[in-house]
């Protein structure tokens, strides 16, 4: 069976078709071709699939397309505002947050959506809010710094 | 500086295999096998033929009789009569999505006969042992010379130094120990992914998450029977590697239903499949036999080495096919009399590939392990017994070259002194661990092509995908550097098809041969900019200096930009270019060292672990990117960190039983410990400008540097990795018991 989605991604409306049983990471990837979002355990543990639903941070991999019906979703392709990266974007790549960039979608939105919520975190409150978000590659030490050297840049993006 | 594919992967623009989306495409999945070792009777696909979307099932009968794999050909693409693990490919799907696909697997129906099994690789060398290739010495690329008589041996290396009989006759005391380390997958997020898309013309254009695209074009054109030419493997980013992304994977199987299908066809693994048919690190055990005299002086060590490879080989890529680091067995140490023995056996478990620093640490913390057994046993000071039996100049590696510039003790030294180490003990159930390891720069071939572009920026063309490791920042920074040229002015842009060989990225190979090549090919291309140059300035070419990013001639100070030489061009009209290849089949006598000392606390009441304290020590040459190269130790040092305490791929009866990221445990942003980074800097690397390797150092010594931590915590030595909290409970416990 399919149904009639509407959904609002990055601030652009979309009408989808989609089975019941489609994944919000397969409407976004595939019917929408928004493939920044990526896809690495399936079962909601390594956050590199998260985007964010009304503002919060969710795992694409585990919600139904359904589920986002006439919700706003902002994906990392919807960070950076006419070319100019968000803080958060910027600051990874000033700090070496990221190595291979598998995870990185992912971990920018989710610290996109911490600072919106606790512009100047602490380390401790940064590891708390992260650790839904796996990286093999940096050992996370230069995301703590990335998310720390953020807060000092100016909000950028939107 | 920041990384220069940064920008693409923070905004979601870089692309990966599983990115590429084509008009039309397909996808691809495999049925795999429940059974570790089985004759296939019969495979009825009727069903699933007649399903909704489905376009192909394909089996071995419809494949060509080919077998693949890194180096030997051992690995069929499909199942060919009979399966060897759980979790071999035995049947491939193509439908419009990837849930038909799924669904229509259910309904093949697969007949085994079930065949006597073995899991264990001490248990696979016995006489009485089931033997799961009888074929081996008649497979391509099988080497004879490393060929064993001990069943499913397919391949015994020996490492020798001085004579093992005179060594151990020198002995005053014999020390025996036996270590054991699990499977542990690479834990790249990106699984596995390959695309396919035959052109009318036939030409097969070919996307896959590998390290070393050149070869796996060689790789796949044997395995489809399609010549090299015909075969354009285009390069995407790569969710990262760590050794684990050098195979074909499931390209063969998307050429042929791309083929049967006249569709492109996609097949991207799901975790699941990561973990129950990736390409782990070996389970490994260790034997080491040590030779000491009455003052404390390491005359003999003898290793047995035993690599479990699981079903198949193909996933070792070395012409020994088995696992180097093996070689390292006598450690930082300077021994005499050496003899190491590798074994890499079949087994019927899910097939071992290479992992960062692959054999390294398996060894690394045997023998880190033993200097801390030995020093006590001998009543000794465990860092003045590993002083006293360093490596100094002129000292042989087993494998390796004539040692210079050993720098062991300084090394050590810098992370002591970082270190708690000299405090007097704090409190109850908190110790201090030390381990040291070393390694040498990789060898290899590399390739590149310089142009000097109409626009004035050098295009540096380079076979070598992003991996993750910066290799491309690197690169640019080394072209730039030797042209005098701002970092903007240098394009690294990839490309496969211009090149016939490399080796890729892995073995720490990048800086030194990769830079190497495009650091002699940018200095050719700089004699050709001069000579174009002046003979656009109408003088010689030796009265013409290359300043300030221009061509000048010295006497009129008449100059040209890079651009207005790019138009003159080589001879009017060609481009300036410089195709270069170079390969390194030695190494260079310099070794790098590491030296890490952790501080940790055990909770009695759990057997919880905590890491108190890390402090790793390298030592370095000319640090070309200060960012990535912390970045190298940071990420290896966790992943070690993983090694020691947290990560197994748990199999019973070669079933994997950690089939998920929520079951495989990798270390998460709490995990990671405070960490003090050391670096002992000297200008003497073998790489450009004098750098040296670090990718594959700071995770070796970590498990070793932690179960000695442990045993200095509340004495009870762990020989096996990784130490869980359940298992420190338990011994605990036991310990304990025994006492009291």
């Amino acid at each position: 069976m399919t149904h009639t989605i509407r959904l609002n991604v990055n601030g652009k409306e979309h009408t989808v078709e989609v089975p019941s049983r489609r994944l919000l990471i397969d409407c976004l990837r595939y019917d929408l071709g928004l493939t920044g979002t990526k896809e690495g355990c399936s079962v909601g543990v390594c956050g590199a699939c998260t985007v964010l639903m009304d503002g919060k941070p969710i795992s694409s991999c585990l919600a139904l397309a359904l589920f986002a019906d006439g919700k706003e979703i902002v994906t990392v392709e919807g960070l950076a505002r006419e070319g100019r990266l968000d803080r958060v974007q910027q600051a990874f790549i000033d700090y070496g947050g990221l190595q291979c960039g598998i995870c990185t979608p992912g971990m920018v939105v989710t610290a996109k959506a911490l600072l919106d919520e606790n512009p100047d975190p602490t380390v401790d409150e940064i590891k708390e809010w992260m650790m839904g978000n796996l990286c093999r590659c940096t050992g996370y030490y230069k995301i703590i710094e990335s998310i720390q050297g953020a807060t000092a840049l100016e909000p950028g993006g939107e | 500086m920041g990384r220069i594919e940064g920008p693409a992967k923070v905004t979601g623009e870089a692309k990966y295999t599983a990115d590429v989306l084509l008009p039309g495409m397909i996808w691809g999945k495999v049925l795999r096998s429940p059974l570790p070792h089985a004759k296939i009777v019969s495979i009825d696909t009727q069903e699933a033929e007649q399903m909704p979307g489905i376009l192909a099932v394909l089996t071995a009968k419809d494949l060509p009789d080919l077998l693949t794999g890194r180096l030997v050909y051992d690995m069929p693409v499909l199942a060919i009569d009979r399966v060897r693990f759980i979790g071999e490919k035995v049947a491939v799907v193509a439908a419009e999505d990837p849930d038909m696909a799924e669904d229509a697997l259910a309904s093949i129906d697969v007949e085994y006969e079930e065949m006597p099994a073995v899991f264990d690789a001490h248990e696979a060398m016995k006489s009485e042992a089931p033997l799961l290739h009888p074929d081996y010495r008649s497979y391509a690329h099988a080497p004879q010379k490393f060929f064993s008589d001990i069943p499913n041996v397919h391949s015994h290396v020996t490492w020798e130094l001085g004579d093992i009989d005179k060594g151990f006759a020198l002995a005053k005391r014999v020390f025996e120990h036996t270590f054991n380390t699990p499977a542990v997958h690479q834990g790249y997020i990106e699984p596995h992914a390959s695309v396919v898309a035959i052109d009318p013309d036939g030409r097969v254009n070919v996307w896959i998450s590998n390290k070393m695209p050149v070869r796996a074009r060689e790789l796949l054109a044997d395995v489809i029977e399609i010549p090299e030419e015909r075969i354009v493997v285009h390069l995407s980013q790569i969710g990262a590697d760590f050794g684990g992304k050098g195979s074909l994977m499931d390209a063969p199987l998307c050429y042929h239903l791309a083929k049967r299908t006249g569709r492109p066809v996609k097949m991207v693994m799901t975790y699941t499949e990561e973990l129950m048919a990736g390409n782990p690190r070996h389970p490994t055990s260790i034997f080491l036999r040590t030779g000491v005299t009455e003052e404390g002086q390491i005359v003999a060590r003898q290793a047995k080495v035993v690599f479990n490879s699981g079903a198949y080989a193909a996933f070792k890529p070395v012409p020994f096919v088995n696992i180097p680091g093996a070689k390292d067995a006598a450690g930082v140490y300077g021994t005499p009399h050496i003899r190491i023995d590798a074994y890499s056996v079949y087994a019927n478990c899910v097939p071992s590939g290479h992992f960062r620093a692959p054999g390294d640490l398996q060894v690394n913390f045997a023998v880190e392990s033993s200097m801390d057994m030995i020093a006590e046993d001998l009543g000794l000071d465990r860092l003045e017994f590993r002083k006293q039996n360093f490596l100094k100049d002129g000292d042989w590696v087993p494998g390796g070259p004539q040692l210079e510039e050993v720098r062991v003790a300084e090394t050590l030294a810098a992370a002591v002194k970082a270190s708690s180490w000299n405090q007097p003990k704090s409190q109850p159930n908190r110790g201090l661990g030390l381990a040291v390891s070393h390694r040498l720069i990789g060898t290899g071939e590399a390739n590149t092509q310089l142009t000097l572009k109409e626009d004035g920026t050098i295009q540096v063309l380079t076979p070598v995908p992003e991996v993750g490791t910066g290799a491309h920042t690197i690169l640019q920074q080394i072209v730039a550097e030797t042209l005098f040229l701002p970092l903007d002015q240098v394009r690294v842009e990839t490309a496969s098809e211009i090149f016939k060989t490399d080796s890729g990225s892995g073995a720490s190979r990048v800086t030194y041969v990769g830079g190497q090549v495009v650091q002699q090919a940018a200095g050719e291309l700089m004699k050709l900019i001069l000579a174009a140059g002046a003979k656009g300035l109408g003088c010689a070419e030796n009265e013409v200096v290359f300043e300030g990013g221009r061509v000048v001639h010295s006497e009129s100070e008449g100059s040209l930009s890079l651009a207005e030489v790019a138009k003159l061009g080589g001879d009017g009209k060609s481009a300036l270019r410089v195709k270069k290849s170079l390969n390194l089949s030695e190494g260079p006598p310099i070794t790098t060292f590491t030296a890490q000392v952790v501080e940790l606390e055990v909770d009695p009441e759990t057997g919880q672990i905590r890491l108190l304290d890390v402090v790793t020590a390298h030592d370095v040459g000319t640090i070309i990117n200060p960012l990535g190269h912390q970045g190298q130790i940071e990420g290896g040092l966790l992943q070690g960190v993983g090694f020691g305490l947290i990560e197994e791929l748990r199999m019973e009866d070669g079933q994997v039983s950690t089939l998920n990221l929520g079951d495989y445990k990798l270390p998460n942003i709490r995990d990671i410990p405070p960490l003090t980074t050391v670096l002992v800097e000297e200008e003497l690397g073998p790489a450009p400008f004098h750098g040296k390797a670090i990718g594959e150092s700071s995770i070796t010594p970590t498990g070793a540097a932690i179960a000695n931590a442990v045993y200095d915590a509340v004495g009870v030595r762990f020989h096996d990795l990784p130490i869980t909290a359940e298992k420190v409970y338990w011994a605990l416990q036991q310990h304990s018991g025994g006492e009291g």
